[in-house]
């Protein structure tokens, strides 16, 4: 958590900068546009209509249309912010000019105003408070929606927020949410003092104003953090994890400069140049699409992830031919087998369903479902493709083989979330990974860790028992194959870089210090 | 001084102002009176172009309006409104010298224009120069709005019911204030009204309006005395003795008295 600390000034600092260069220019472009519109009342249907349908579009959703054109990083989110600002500026200077007293325009018309000298000198004055609520509740959307820019490696408060939901830490959350809704109201706060001061004061700050803002803006260009040769994407979960980035920088000493991105994402990113290292896992399909390769973790520092279903012994009790069945995947699968199953649903867009499917019938364990009524078993998964395929081929098989009937509850994001709905006896079994479930739920000491950690068998069975002491749950027979964290890079590179292990990495980055 | 030329005035079907035409020379008070709808507001607004005509032609001191930029021609055109439409955000001496700024005036110039046309109108610097239209009553309020008018000392004033908004007392006083102003004597005035009595007070010609045209027009007693048909003749009736009392010169008394024993004796 302390290692997180200067992270939140750093995070902070990018989110006022995201939010000032995105309000930036959605004023200087709703702000001329709200004007022309009050003079064209055709325009302003078309214009006001747009920018509502914008505001319509879910957060995410926005960003995600951004991804394809405008890549990762700062631009799309800055532009996807622009977007949402729109409609309360257009709107507020439309509805402000309009509520003008037409006594005072008709008397400044009668005057000999030009048009120009009237916008200035009547419409905009008047209908600055309205104009001022406008931008505030720009501001204020603009901090909520940019905790999503973490999402697409654009940095920000939201990496905190990502990062605790992966990793089920509320405080990760709170170190993130609260300092965000700290700013929206201190934002808020400043900008109403702007709109309540007097006209003569008001005149002098909005000529400093863009200043400030362009002053506000320039912490997003800050460079904090290392500037290296290399750029790594991680994922918010893998940032938090002891057996993670953490590990990386204590272990390896590895200082390599990096943003944090959803998994979503960064494969094709790495894959499209604009990350050179990122973090996954070692039996990921998208290893094979995108031609990356794996560096060897010579120093071991990823503990190894055995494959195996965890179920709640009462369960497996009670019905007596599940765990047999549950087994029939023992060894089953091996490294390269489940990666070539994560290729085909992750890239050649087979359903997991199809793909288990033709799996179990390839090994002669495919049974038609029997449709038994005797009882319901609940199979839980995590959310990426390999826990789908995992989930398909249980469920098949305990429909195949026995007289039980099948609910899945897929899409539990993260382990802890998985963890806390077995406990809870929301679901009666998923597929766990040793690694995971011992660094990330039983946590035990260093030295405990130190003395398991490259045995394979000896972290299973350490894991197995601890699970069956401290919570009564079972570990079943291991499915075969190992999905490790790992980290990648480009396969061309890699070779043209000479880098194969972790540790060429770390000494590449020392050598070529920027 | 201004020559208006069969002016029409449509609105999508609505005839406005029917192809009007009149003279008004220059120093006169020209009043047009009429009901609400008989067009005389959208008559007022065509002169300093608010409104555009849908045909005819105007010409002030031998010049088109249409041969210059609007804006040139309202500077020289003070303008009064009924709501005053004084500049809520801008103090009372900004109010004041806002055409003057707009002409160019030196600041001095202007600092002393608005403190005599305050005093004139009997609003005192002190207080109100630097207070705001809000802070002021709706009489105060409309003295702004004639010395707004008055400030660049334009010769041609275009007024739009200008006392309409206060009670009667202040009415009184505030029309009182503005007869007063000597600066007047040599200005060409169009005041647009539907208080009777008011057009009679401050009115050289009156021009009588129904449906976008007018009906009569002429000197106060010409429409009391000499009616042209049965509408102008109706119109006064309410106050016509008020009036008439008003009109009539101190040189018609003994007819008026003779006229009256006759009456009495004939009674008797």
């Amino acid at each position: 958590m302390q290692q997180q600390s200067g992270k939140l000034l750093q995070q902070t600092l990018e989110h006022i900068g995201l939010t000032f260069i995105s309000l930036l220019i959605a004023v200087l472009i709703g702000l001329p546009l709200g004007i022309f519109i009050t003079r064209r009342a055709k325009a302003a249907w078309f214009v006001l209509g747009f920018a509502g349908i914008l505001q319509t579009i879910p957060g995410i959703a926005l960003l995600g249309f951004m991804i394809p054109l405008l890549g990762i990083g700062a631009i799309p989110a800055i532009t996807a912010l622009f977007l949402y600002a729109l409609l309360p500026i257009i709107r507020n200077t439309y509805t402000g000019i309009n509520s003008v007293d037409p006594a005072v325009k008709e008397a400044a018309t009668a005057m000999g105003m030009s048009d120009a000298q009237i916008l200035f000198k009547v419409d905009l004055p008047l209908a600055f408070p309205v104009i001022m609520a406008g931008i505030r509740t720009a501001t204020v959307i603009n901090v909520g929606v940019g905790t999503l820019a973490a999402y697409i490696a654009a940095g920000g408060l939201g990496e905190f927020i990502f990062g605790g939901i992966a990793l089920n830490n509320t405080n990760m959350i709170l170190a993130g949410a609260i300092p965000a809704a700290l700013l929206a109201i201190l934002l808020d706060y400043l900008l109403s003092l702007l709109q309540r001061m007097s006209l003569k004061r008001r005149k002098i700050t909005l000529w400093s104003l863009p200043l400030l803002m362009l002053l506000c803006s320039s912490f997003y260009l800050l460079p904090l953090g290392y500037n290296t040769r290399l750029l790594a994407g991680f994922t918010p979960e893998f940032m938090g994890r002891q057996d993670g980035d953490i590990g990386l920088r204590s272990v390896y000493g590895l200082k390599i400069r990096t943003v944090v991105i959803s998994d979503a994402v960064m494969y094709k990113a790495a894959f499209n140049e604009k990350l050179d290292v990122i973090s996954g896992y070692s039996t990921d399909g998208r290893l094979k699409a995108f031609d990356l390769t794996v560096l060897n973790d010579d120093k071991k520092i990823f503990p190894p992830y055995y494959a195996a279903p965890v179920i709640r012994r009462e369960v497996l009790e009670k019905y007596g031919e599940l765990g047999p069945t549950l087994d029939l995947l023992h060894d089953q699968i091996n490294d390269s087998i489940m990666t070539e199953l994560n290729y085909r649903v992750d890239y050649l867009k087979q359903s997991p369903e199809t793909c288990a499917k033709d799996f179990l019938v390839s090994k002669g364990l495919y049974r038609a479902p029997r449709n038994g009524t005797k009882g319901r078993v609940r199979l839980g998964s995590k959310i990426f493709s390999e826990q789908y395929i995992l989930i398909n081929m249980y469920s098949m098989l305990i429909q195949g083989y026995t007289d039980l009937q099948v609910e899945t509850r897929t899409g539990l994001g993260g382990t802890k979330i998985c963890f806390q709905a077995l406990l809870n006896n929301n679901i009666d079994m998923y597929p766990e990974y040793t690694g995971t479930a011992l660094l990330a739920i039983l946590q035990p000491a260093s030295a405990v860790i130190g003395r398991l950690t490259g045995n394979r068998d000896s972290v299973y069975n350490y894991v197995q028992r601890q699970f069956g002491e401290q919570f009564g749950l079972c570990w079943l027979a291991p499915i075969g194959f190992n999905n490790a964290y790992a980290l990648m890079m480009r396969r061309r590179q890699a070779q043209e870089l000479g880098i194969r292990t972790i540790s060429d990495l770390t000494a590449y980055l020392k050598k070529t210090k920027v | 001084m201004i020559v208006v030329k069969n002016i029409t005035k449509t609105f999508e079907a609505f005839k406005a102002v029917d192809d009007l035409s009149f003279t008004v020379g220059e120093g006169e008070t020209a009043v047009f009176l009429g009901t609400s709808g008989s067009g005389k507001t959208t008559l007022l607004k065509m002169i300093n172009r608010l409104i555009e005509p849908s045909s005819g032609e105007i010409w002030i001191g031998h010049q088109n309006i249409r041969g210059q930029p609007a804006e040139e021609l309202r500077k020289k055109i003070g303008y009064v409104l009924q709501n005053t439409g004084l500049f809520p955000h801008y103090t009372i001496a900004e109010n004041i010298g806002m055409v003057p700024a707009l002409l160019g005036w030196d600041r001095k110039k202007i600092h002393a224009r608005t403190i005599a046309l305050m005093e004139k109108l009997h609003l005192s610097p002190d207080d109100h120069l630097a207070a705001y239209p809000h802070q002021l009553s709706g009489g105060q309020q409309q003295r702004v709005g004639l010395a707004r008018a008055l400030a660049a000392d334009p010769p041609l004033l275009l007024m739009d019911e200008p006392f309409g908004a206060l009670d009667p007392i202040t009415r009184a006083a505030v029309k009182k204030d503005f007869k007063q102003l000597d600066e007047l004597k040599n200005k060409t005035i169009l005041l647009v009204t539907h208080d009777v009595q008011e057009a009679f007070e401050l009115g050289d010609t009156i021009h009588l309006m129904d449906k976008g045209k007018i009906v009569q027009e002429g000197a106060p007693g010409d429409l009391l005395f000499h009616p042209a048909n049965t509408f102008v003749q109706n119109f006064f009736d309410d106050q016509r003795f008020q009036l008439e009392v008003g009109t009539i010169g101190k040189e018609d008394y003994p007819a008026l008295i003779n006229a009256f024993n006759h009456f009495k004796n004939r009674q008797a």
